[in-house]
């Protein structure tokens, strides 16, 4: 890290790409095989997480200088299960469809690697602003790759994206044309989302090295 | 984190002060934004359960496709795509969009009408049996309504079409719907099983709450597992086949593997379906679940049989 002073922006796009929580610092990874089967699933997840970690990053580094050291984890702990519990009733009141495929995945958040890691790792040593930035750009950072991942998946397992057909049905495999295409089933299981994310962290190396 | 801080200097009996009075506003606090969190979502959390299980009924009822446009019968018998005319009336429609939330409360109340059943098998409404509606659907879910003297049913009324003039109190059920519930592996499992007029033969099963494995239990709610039920039997059928419907054990069993491997042409497989890998115990439950409940409504059930055969 260097010394010089940062542009309050660049906590944002730090996350985005060159630290990306996903890629970089393979965190947050179950949640990322669990609910990347279809697009809407892995977009509402993205933003629940974005959110958590924006606003948790945001009070934690608020109470910083109160926080007593001793207690810092607890803190942290509490205010994330704030927003997750927020989170989770509201995706219960109004998105019930999702907040069931989600299920556990969303209490869950508050195990998220991604949270407690800005928070600890970042939010306690800034102010609020950039704190917020750089838990907005974590969890935006990860909403990216669980939408590529969620994409790929839906796209090749049902043929669909956002529950609407891409792929034409004429193309499909019927009784009487057997060599036609059919959906990859191994899309649809989580085992398909740690392939995906493998190749992902392949290329994204084979790019940063170049440049 | 042995390292002195040189930025607090507090000493340490005043920092443990500190501390303890810190957690205590700061649990305060998240304790407040919580309850008033939870008092002001309470209705429409109850709202969207209330909705997604008239779904899920209909969705058992085959009214209504998993992927959320609604469905009839055509004159084969078969299931097809359709759209929503007005007041309920639904028409086949090859390309039908998604069921909104207004119109699916419309086909709900056209197409399920609440009734009770009593320990005889007849049936009865709710205002003749002087009980609340409301009241009962609320008190007895938890202890499953099977266990009442008086047990919920639905009856699945036909597509209202637009000529006949739709009085409601007349219409033939071309189905019913039974509540079903019981225990999974981790917690209670609710769910619908919709059953054809012959009081045996399944159309459709939903699960719709429940708190199974991910992946692996909670797949009962899964649309591919769901699809295995249709024209299954709820009597089992003797070696003979034939079904005495007085002493036939009653229920779908959930094999430990493929059905076809398990039982074969056994008569049994007509009354059994393919377990989910890993979810063992789960399937147990949904076993114990439908053995339980259907036994509660069998003196209904043989009703319904012997109706249709002096029919015949």
């Amino acid at each position: 890290m260097s010394t010089q002073k940062v542009s309050t922006l660049s906590y944002l796009t730090n996350q985005l790409w060159s630290g990306n929580q996903i890629l970089v610092a393979v965190l947050g990874i179950c949640s990322a095989l669990g609910v990347t089967n279809r697009l809407s699933v892995s977009v509402t997840m993205g933003l629940s997480v974005s959110f958590v970690t924006a606003f948790s990053s945001f009070f934690v580094s608020l109470l910083r200088k109160i926080t007593p050291d001793s207690v810092r984890m607890i803190t942290q702990l509490a205010i994330i299960s704030v927003f997750v519990i927020i989170i989770d009733q509201f995706l219960q009141a109004y998105f019930f469809s999702i907040s069931k495929v989600l299920s556990v995945f969303v209490g869950l958040i508050i195990t998220n690697c991604i949270v407690m890691g800005r928070t600890e790792g970042m939010a306690k040593n800034v102010e609020p602003i950039p704190a917020f930035l750089d838990g907005l750009g974590a969890g935006l950072g990860y909403a990216a790759v669980l939408c590529i991942v969620g994409g790929i998946r839906e796209l090749f397992g049902f043929g669909q994206l956002f529950g609407q057909q891409v792929i034409p049905l004429s193309w499909y495999a019927t009784a009487e044309r057997p060599d036609g295409y059919d959906n990859f089933a191994l899309m649809v299981s989580p085992p398909a989302a740690f392939f995906i994310l493998g190749g992902m962290i392949w290329v994204f190396n084979l790019i940063n090295k170049r440049t | 984190m042995s390292e002195p801080q040189p930025n607090q200097p507090t000493l340490p009996a005043e920092s443990n002060v500190k501390t303890i009075i810190f957690m205590v506003v700061l649990s305060f606090i998240c304790a407040l934004i919580l309850s008033v969190l939870a008092s002001a979502l309470a209705k429409p959390k109850e709202v969207a359960k209330d909705l997604d299980r008239s779904k899920q009924m209909m969705i058992a009822a085959k009214i209504l496709s998993h992927d959320g446009h609604f469905l009839i019968k055509d004159s084969e018998g078969n299931y097809v795509p359709a759209k929503y005319l007005k007041d309920g009336i639904l028409a086949p429609d090859p390309a039908p969009g998604y069921a909104s939330q207004a119109e699916l409360l419309s086909v709900y109340k056209q197409r399920l009408r609440p009734m009770l059943v009593d320990s005889k098998g007849d049936l009865t409404t709710f205002e003749k049996a002087k009980l609340n509606e409301e009241e009962y659907l609320a008190n007895y879910k938890k202890t499953g309504y099977y266990k009442q003297p008086l047990k919920l049913i639905y009856q699945i009324l036909p597509n209202p079409s637009t000529e006949a003039a739709t009085e409601k109190g007349k219409q033939e059920p071309i189905g019913y719907v039974i509540p079903v519930n019981g225990f999974g592996l981790w917690d209670a499992i609710y769910g619908y099983l919709a059953l054809n007029t012959d009081g045996n033969t399944v159309i459709g099963i939903t699960w719709y709450d429940q708190k199974e494995t991910p992946g692996l239990g909670a797949n009962i709610s899964e649309k591919e597992w769901q699809d295995l039920f249709p024209s299954k039997k709820i009597f089992q059928e003797s070696g003979s086949g034939a079904t005495d419907f007085k002493t036939a054990p009653l229920g779908i069993t959930v094999v430990k593997g493929k059905v076809s491997e398990v039982l074969g042409d056994n008569p049994k497989a007509k009354s059994a379906v393919d377990g989910m890998a890993g979810a063992t115990l789960t399937g147990n439950g949904v076993n114990d679940a439908y053995k339980s409940v259907l036994a509660a409504y069998r003196p209904f059930l043989i009703k319904l049989q012997s109706a249709k055969q002096t029919k015949e």
